[in-house]
């Protein structure tokens, strides 16, 4: 909620038509709580600039521990307002002694307000029951309850609401989970005196994924991303990344793709007058168990073969070069499946059944081929038609299935005109047996001179 | 020989063989198929439905082959039985790289089924060749294809080589275009007798091809038959065409 949704009298929570009402050119999206969960997560990270203790407090809050990082920001204030120009987002922020009084503060307390015991007793955060018995007590603010005997209070309102007041006055700690950065998996090899043989580096590297290997198997990690830099004494650094689909400890399996990625490389590993140094680092981790050994060890080899090949093709012909047909919820028939790197996503999604679908081609033109047509009727299927210099007489045909043009994803394309042109399709077979898809871009009345295009190829 | 590859629709399906079912495209071999440009759905249709058992299949062709670019499409493979989640695509940019992707693939003994789609003479593709894609074959049990569209054929290791044609199909209802048909010719089989041909119909209710003049139940290319004897004798290597 910013400052201009403040004025325009719009709060967090308020029912959609109220706000439209308030605000009427307002614009609405729908709610992604991931995604608000993954940004929440990298300003957590953004903010570890100011100190290393930084937790959440979802769904919209951060605690920093500023203990003793003040100073280095010019002071507590300079400080809250670095953090908040640095979040990009109107923000609030309030300080004190504990993280369960400063959380209270944000989310209760008047702007500027530091005082604990001014607060509403809603900060307790209790159930609804529970405040309306408070407010009947006449207890109005945390301060009121602190005055109290705690035994009455946990007697009536249970242990937690205790807690939870004792947090607020710093009586009880109230520790944060801060979010800790992994160290980066990174080994090096630094040598006495150049290493000038190829053969040799790539024996280090090996003894250097060994021990990155020991690193992640403590961590439960394994490797989607190697980078290893070989530092020649000329000062030139030679960089070797490869990529795997699976998270690979294995030492031989990765040197297998570096030494795929060596024989792809322009120019060649020219060690010069010798490697310096040598690092490895492990640049992208994912978790990986140590696996049980399945009873049928053949399918489980075979299955761990193909993901090797698919990144040893990755690495000799580009990621994007090695891919699978991923369907999409689209309607046109082009845009109906994508190719994704295979590397990308391991499982492959299911396709969606065709039972109630009519048939597709197997094999479709990209782009689509225009062909000249003699139809028999303005809007029937086309008689002939001249494909590449060959004319094609039509003996059998079926159709037309209409394919609107997507007019739901252009702007204002529920208007006559704004749209693109629907397409006639017709599955068609030659008097040689040949079955062709095409369409005819446009309807007639509604364009001038449609147009024919030949868009698949079926068996 | 070449005169035959690439009559259209002047096959004769009458002598095709009434005492001989057609043989599959055995698991374990090199395999050819040749097909006229126009063809090229067929030919494909015909390499893929031999897939149709479980395993991974890849397929290796150019980025670019030809004047037009012809993309798979999943609807269209699910149609004749093939989950697209099977199928991994690798486009390479020169015939040799479709060559290497292709005997890298056939060599993982994860891969059911290895096609390889080149247009033209594919110069590459010698004795040596595919004598190296029949022993990786050979090895990982994999079943390599090698798709051919507007080329001569040529001297080569493969176990047989056939040549495919669109055949007109059985209309359907309101004179329909009906299930697939192909016109299939088997060029040449190593250890059996070649130059035979068969007119395959799509049985949508098996899902799989069935000989429109036998009509063989499912005999097509379910597997169902005894497959292509693999061993071949001593001097078999010498005489590879």
């Amino acid at each position: 909620m910013d400052r201009n949704a403040h004025a325009a009298g719009l709060s967090a929570g308020m029912a959609l038509a109220d706000a439209r009402a308030r605000c009427p050119g307002l614009m609405t999206l729908p709610a992604d709580p991931d995604a608000d969960a993954g940004e929440l997560a990298r300003l957590v990270r953004a903010m570890q600039r100011f100190t290393p203790m930084t937790s959440p407090d979802p769904p919209d809050g951060i605690v920093l521990d500023i203990t003793g990082c003040a100073h280095l920001f010019g002071g507590e204030a300079a400080l809250a307002a670095q953090a908040a120009a640095h979040a990009g987002y109107t923000a609030r922020h309030a300080l004190a002694d504990n993280a369960a009084a400063a959380r209270a503060l944000v989310r209760y307390g008047r702007v500027g307000e530091g005082d604990v015991r001014a607060l509403p007793v809603t900060a307790l955060e209790l159930a609804d029951d529970a405040l309306a018995a408070l407010r009947r007590a006449g207890l109005r603010t945390i301060g009121d309850l602190a005055t109290r005997p705690l035994r009455t209070l946990a007697a009536r309102f249970g242990e937690d609401a205790v807690m939870h007041l004792r947090q607020l006055l710093g009586e009880a700690g109230s520790p944060i989970v801060p979010h800790r950065v992994p160290a980066p998996i990174r080994t090096e090899a630094r040598f006495a005196e150049p290493l000038a043989r190829t053969d040799d580096a790539l024996d280090v590297i090996e003894d250097l994924l060994v021990q990155a290997g020991r690193i992640m198997e403590k961590r439960a990690l394994g490797g989607r991303r190697f980078l290893v830099t070989l530092h020649r004494s000329d000062n030139a650094r030679r960089h070797l990344a490869v990529e795997t689909a699976q998270p690979v400890r294995d030492p031989a399996s990765v040197m297998r793709l570096l030494r795929e990625r060596i024989e792809t490389l322009a120019d060649p590993l020219d060690p010069g007058f010798g490697f310096d140094s040598i690092d490895l680092a492990v640049s992208r981790t994912e978790p990986l168990q140590v696996r049980q050994m399945a009873l049928n060890a053949a399918d489980e080899e075979r299955s761990d073969s193909f993901a090797a090949l698919i990144d040893r093709l990755g690495v000799r012909f580009g990621t994007d070069r090695v891919r699978r047909l991923k369907p999409q919820n689209r309607h046109l028939p082009e845009v109906a499946q994508e190719l994704a790197p295979a590397m990308q996503d391991r499982q492959a999604a299911l396709w969606p059944d065709i039972d109630d679908r009519p048939p597709r081609p197997l094999l479709l033109l990209d782009p689509p081929q225009q062909v000249t047509v003699v139809a028999g009727v303005p809007d029937g299927p086309p008689q002939r038609f001249r494909w590449r210099g060959h004319l094609h007489e039509v003996r059998l045909a079926e159709g037309p299935e209409r394919i609107e043009g997507e007019w739901w994803r252009r702007r204002s394309g529920h208007h006559a005109g704004k749209a693109r042109n629907a397409r006639d399709y017709y599955r068609i077979e030659d008097a040689v047996g040949r079955r062709f898809w095409i369409f005819r871009h446009g309807l007639f009345g509604e364009v001038a001179d449609p147009r024919w295009y030949l868009h698949g190829l079926f068996p | 020989m070449s005169g035959k590859v690439f009559t259209m629709n002047a096959r004769a399906p009458q002598q095709s063989a009434r005492t001989m079912p057609l043989p599959v495209l055995a698991s374990g071999q090199l395999h050819e198929v040749h097909a006229a440009g126009h063809d090229q759905a067929a030919a494909l249709c015909f390499a893929l439905s031999r897939s149709s058992g479980a395993g991974a299949a890849v397929l290796a062709r150019m980025v670019r082959s030809g004047p037009l670019r012809a993309n798979l499409q999943g609807d269209g493979l699910a149609l004749l039985g093939i989950d697209p989640a099977r199928l991994t695509l690798v486009e390479a940019n020169s015939e040799i790289d479709v060559l290497r992707a292709g005997l890298e693939a056939a060599r993982c003994p994860g891969v059911a089924m290895v096609l390889l789609e080149v247009r033209g003479r594919f110069a590459q593709y010698d004795l040596t060749a595919s004598r190296r894609l029949a022993l990786a074959a050979e090895r990982s049990q994999a079943c390599v294809v090698v798709l051919r569209h507007d080329a001569q054929p040529r001297a080569s290791a493969a176990h047989t080589r056939w040549s495919i044609t669109s055949a007109p199909s059985t209309p359907l209802e309101a004179d329909a275009p009906g299930w697939p048909a192909l016109a299939v010719e088997l060029l040449r089989w190593r250890g059996g007798v070649a130059d035979r041909q068969w007119l395959l119909q799509w049985d949508s209710e098996n899902g799989t091809f069935r000989d429109s003049i036998s009509g063989a139940a499912g005999a097509a290319l379910s597997g169902a038959v005894v497959s292509l004897p693999a061993v071949r004798e001593d001097t078999g290597e010498s005489r590879a065409a």
